[in-house]
């Protein structure tokens, strides 16, 4: 069995009462094959988590187990990991063939043995004939490749990517975010990844854990984990522009004057907390909703005027002011002509997707 | 035209005072050594006082003496050049007192001129020097003769003493920033894939440090092979440094020895010339790209 088990970690970086920053993780479990990312801002601490798996870092309390068998007091150059950085970081003196065979070659491996293995796993990550080259001579993209292909060709128990694809630009970091769950489901690689890019990790991920100040907020599998965060950090972090305070009651959500249904969820009474209204689960009635041949629910109808339109990508972002609140939305530019400031709109949304986060 | 000509307008004044005085200066040496002397006369081109010089035993006996210390002085150089850069290295984290205090000792001998360093390496080694009143206080040598004549000794050590303490810890200016930057960006990521060490050491910081750690070498070389003052101080009648005899062929030769002590020079500046295409050459092929791996 090669999980990973993370227990109780922590570790301390005390500069000044404003300076300080720990982490603490009391538990985590990486189940084997699995790809499990951990998502947050820049800061959060989770390079230094990765490091401390990698033993880059000692921590200062806590155990790290691959399997059963404690790895804390084994040296990095022992623990039989994989790792891709941020920037490729390959050796610039050594030709692609020798950097991908480094792993291999620090093993003992024989040199007939190891440029072999090194050639096949340049072809898997679609390299071939380029093995004599110098990192030098490699796009960002292809040197990105190699520092893979010199992950994967040692075989590791555990496969360590500290933010691999941030470097690169957007078209070839999709194209390496395929390669590299092809990859990882290829050769069933027990994974961890560290990025602040939640499309890279709801598109990678099996599981992702949420990180803020040191501490891992949230875990879940990508989707339900967007259905249901559970702190309004969350939800805004993955991307939720709507995310409003106030009290629910029977069925009912407030803030100012500002009103929304909530049936489904009659057994709050005069709970404060917020509701996370997905722009994407808000729509723009078709017709009139107060004409006769309207078929919404008029609970569920929001009316309010337009007080920001942008067009970006084939699609409208409008802030509609409701009442006391503004609320964002997007639809594709098709379905109507760019709303006008001031316009009135009539919006409605379905129910089943609110979300509400009681505060505790 | 005058933009982009400015720069060159702007350094010409310093570039011809540099080009004047260096190459004029080598060139008058070429002629001077040829035989070609006005001033005594002589206007005639001719190799007779290579021929000379080739044919005397001093000056192979100052040849080899030269380039010994001179290897020796940039080896020892290089060597403890990099031990204080791994160790300028290894506690850069710490700020103690002592870790500083060490760090500007180190420092000294950068400030410090040539011939001043020589006098101190004269006062510390000399076997009635600082050490020896030293030892001889503790009781370790029974007479100061019994230390061993490490100054004005026919072999140089003093001379290689000198160069050593003086120039290791420029080698290690040079080759800091390089090895800084080596340790930041490959440690880890060598470490990561089962490099202990002294393979990371050997399979990374040696090819990658090697151009830097070669040409301030060099540097270093070229300036031992041609010094004059800490060999003059240092040194013995016989044999002398080739810097040092051509100096005493120079002004106590009279002006048929003056070709061959210019002769000496242009010796000194072929073979350093030599030995810097062959440094670079190395350098090249050992740790750049396109070279071993």
């Amino acid at each position: 069995m090669n999980h990973l088990y993370l227990k109780g970690i922590e570790k301390g970086y005390y500069h000044s009462d404003s300076d300080s920053f720990e982490l603490n993780i009391p538990q985590l479990t990486i189940q084997e094959g699995e790809l499990f990312a951990l998502l947050g801002p820049s800061g959060c601490g989770k390079t230094t988590l990765l490091k401390v798996v990698a033993g880059l870092l000692e921590p200062d309390r806590g155990e790290v187990l691959l399997g059963d068998q404690t790895i804390s007091k084994i040296p990095t150059e022992k623990r039989g990991l994989g790792m891709v950085f941020q920037q490729a970081l390959l050796f610039p003196h050594m030709t692609v063939e020798a950097n991908v065979a480094f792993g291999l070659k620090m093993k003992g491996i024989s040199k007939g043995v190891r440029l072999e293995k090194a050639k096949s796993m340049l072809k898997a990550v679609g390299l071939s004939g380029f093995g004599d080259r110098f990192p030098a001579e490699l796009s960002g993209g292809q040197q990105q490749r190699v520092s893979l292909a010199r992950a994967l060709v040692t075989c590791p128990q555990v496969l360590l990517l500290d933010e691999p694809f941030s470097s690169l630009d957007p078209e070839l970091r999709e194209e390496m975010r395929d390669l590299l769950k092809g990859l990882q489901q290829d050769y069933k690689l027990t994974t961890l990844l560290v990025t602040h890019d939640v499309n890279e990790a709801f598109v990678l991920a099996d599981k992702i854990g949420i990180m803020k100040q040191g501490r891992i907020m949230q875990i879940d599998q990508p989707q339900i984990l967007y259905e249901n965060p559970n702190s309004p950090e969350i939800a805004l972090f993955l991307g939720a522009r709507n995310v409003i305070y106030g009290q629910l009651s029977q069925g009912v959500f407030r803030t100012g004057s500002f009103k929304l249904a909530v049936p489904g969820k009659e057994e709050f009474y005069q709970q404060s907390g917020w509701i996370v209204l997905r722009s994407e689960n808000l729509k723009l009635c078709p017709v009139p909703a107060s004409t006769e041949f309207s078929q919404i629910n008029r609970d569920l109808i929001l009316r309010g005027s337009v007080v920001k339109s942008v067009f970006s990508q084939g699609s409208y972002h409008v802030t509609v002011q409701i009442e006391s609140q503004s609320v964002n939305l997007s639809f594709p530019a098709d379905q109507s002509s760019k709303p006008g400031l001031g316009e009135a709109l009539e919006l409605t949304y379905d129910p089943q997707s609110l979300v509400f986060i009681p505060e505790y | 035209m005058w933009r982009n000509s400015k720069p060159y307008w702007l350094v010409l004044p310093t570039v011809s005072v540099i080009v004047i005085l260096f190459f004029g200066g080598l060139l008058e040496g070429l002629a001077h050594s040829l035989g070609y002397f006005p001033a005594a006369g002589q206007l005639d081109f001719s190799a007779r006082a290579y021929h000379k010089l080739l044919s005397s035993k001093d000056f192979w006996l100052s040849l080899w003496l030269t380039l010994r210390i001179s290897l020796l002085a940039t080896l020892f150089s290089g060597i403890l050049g990099m031990g204080i850069s791994l160790f300028f290295l290894r506690n850069q984290q710490r700020k103690s007192r002592i870790s500083l205090w060490l760090q500007g000792l180190m420092n000294l001998p950068l400030v410090i001129p040539h011939f001043v360093g020589a006098y101190i390496i004269v006062l510390l080694f000399m076997q009635s020097g600082y050490l020896a009143r030293i030892l001889y206080g503790f009781g370790l040598i029974q007479q100061f003769e019994a230390f061993p004549v490490l100054t004005n000794d026919p072999r140089g050590w003093g001379i290689i003493l000198a160069y050593t303490w003086k120039e290791a810890p420029f080698i290690a200016l040079m080759i800091y920033p390089v090895l800084k930057n080596i340790y930041s960006n490959w440690l880890e990521v060598a470490k990561v894939y089962g490099a202990k060490p002294w393979q990371f050491f050997i399979e990374v910081v040696v090819p990658l440090l090697l151009p830097a750690w070669t040409s301030s070498c060099f540097i270093v070389f070229a300036f031992t092979f041609s010094a004059f003052e800490v060999p003059y101080l240092l040194g013995v009648t016989y044999p002398q440094m080739l810097p040092v005899l051509s100096y005493t062929l120079y002004t106590n030769g009279g002006w048929e020895r003056m070709p061959e002590a210019m002769a000496i020079n242009v010796v000194l500046t072929l073979i350093t010339g030599v030995l810097g295409i062959m440094a670079y050459k190395l350098s090249r092929r050992w740790g750049m790209p396109g070279g071993r791996s």
